[in-house]
């Protein structure tokens, strides 16, 4: 094997795991944005596990494990649009036990 | 299988007995809650409810009753009198803000401040005296602003709660936030505060005795053996949102005045008996 080509193919393998943790951290960045636009969109149905995963994603991405973030934002995520519908659900369900109606 | 089915429909019959009991007006509604509970508790006095879960438990209603003799509010009560009563920088005291000095308004509060065109709990008209006075607010759910509210209800107390929901469409309106977030589920849990103390007071939830709607304010400011000092009703909002998984909201948030406006109200014709203790 030619010097060249070695030198290619261990900068190649050198590469792949900072382009696989670039590819985390885009995938962590959105999933983190929709998980707090649909908390906000929550309103004052926000749930405080929604806020506390938020939390735990942004410090696991500040400290570069983007896999663990992504994870905590997915749960967020996942957890606020439940607060969301229960927002929607709420704005009618309140009536039917409500003495007095 | 018939008798599977009478029991369905009891039980439908029994969930839906609060709209049954459907109302117009904030007067209906709090005629028809009294009638709500009186179904519910036949052997309850109307005027027990301001002793919260003590009216539906004789057991913890003695440990409570053996707690009175010294009561652990009594050192607040006496430091929010003395704060009540010394003048501010500018020679004035919170008795200028007041109707009546502040002596015996308690249940009064809350109300509908037609000016602001908001709900004006005691504490925020305590703080506002303060800041119209040159002074610093104080913070909301314990400490000073507790023990001058506790001080401001022992002036009321046998008082009965008379607090007015008048035809100001804002008035009303505010009125009806309340009720909705009353009866709203919210949290993880998906719990309402009438999930709780409409559905099922006089039931256990695991370590806690649930207490009736009826009365709940009457006796705020409250020393609980949890906080270990007194607390403002709004600080108990905030902590039974947590419980549920909720995110809560500030004290003497919009929609914490406007709880209070709606429960308060409840419990018209009541007396004030604050402050009081619960665990």
């Amino acid at each position: 094997m030619s010097k060249s080509l070695l030198t290619i193919g261990l900068s190649l393998s050198l590469l792949a795991p900072l382009s696989a943790q670039a590819g985390a951290k885009e995938d962590f960045q959105k999933i983190y944005s929709e998980a707090e636009s649909a908390h906000k969109n929550a309103g004052n149905f926000q749930w405080t596990t929604t806020s506390s995963r938020l939390e735990e994603a942004e410090s696991a991405a500040e400290s570069g494990d983007y896999d663990k973030a992504k994870a905590m934002a997915s749960e967020a995520l996942k957890l606020a649009q439940e607060s969301v519908d229960q927002r929607e659900k709420q704005a009618e369900a309140w009536k039917n036990i409500a003495i007095g109606g | 299988m018939l008798k599977a089915k009478i029991i369905l429909v009891a039980l439908g019959a029994a969930l839906v007995v609060p709209q049954a009991l459907a109302g117009a007006t904030p007067e209906e509604d709090r005629k028809q809650a009294v009638e709500y509970f009186k179904q519910m508790f036949p052997e309850v006095p109307f005027e027990e409810y301001v002793n919260g879960q003590y009216a539906l438990n004789e057991d913890r209603r003695g440990q409570w009753e053996s707690l009175q003799d010294f009561p652990p509010y009594e050192f607040a009560v006496a430091e929010g009198q003395e704060m009540f009563e010394t003048p501010f920088a500018n020679g004035k005291t919170y008795a200028s803000c007041f109707e009546n000095g502040g002596i015996g308004i308690r249940q009064n509060y809350p109300y509908f401040d037609e000016d602001q065109k908001q709900v004006m709990t005691l504490e925020l008209a305590i703080n506002q005296c303060r800041e119209a006075n040159g002074e610093e607010p104080l913070r909301y759910k314990k400490g000073d602003i507790a023990s001058i509210s506790a001080y401001m209800a022992t002036t009321s107390k046998g008082k009965p709660f008379n607090i007015k929901v008048s035809d100001d469409p804002d008035a009303l309106a505010a009125y009806e936030d309340g009720k909705q977030f009353y009866y709203s589920r919210r949290g993880q849990l998906n719990f309402s505060c009438a999930s709780c103390h409409v559905q099922n007071p006089g039931k256990w939830i695991r370590a806690d005795f649930l207490s009736p709607a009826l009365g709940q304010p009457s006796n705020f400011p409250v020393h609980r053996s949890k906080w270990g000092e007194l607390g403002t009703l709004h600080r108990r909002f905030a902590g039974c949102n947590r419980n549920v998984r909720g995110e809560p909201f500030a004290p003497q948030s919009e929609e914490y005045r406007n709880l209070e406006y709606f429960l308060t109200y409840m419990s018209n014709g009541l007396p004030v008996v604050g402050p009081s203790t619960r665990p």
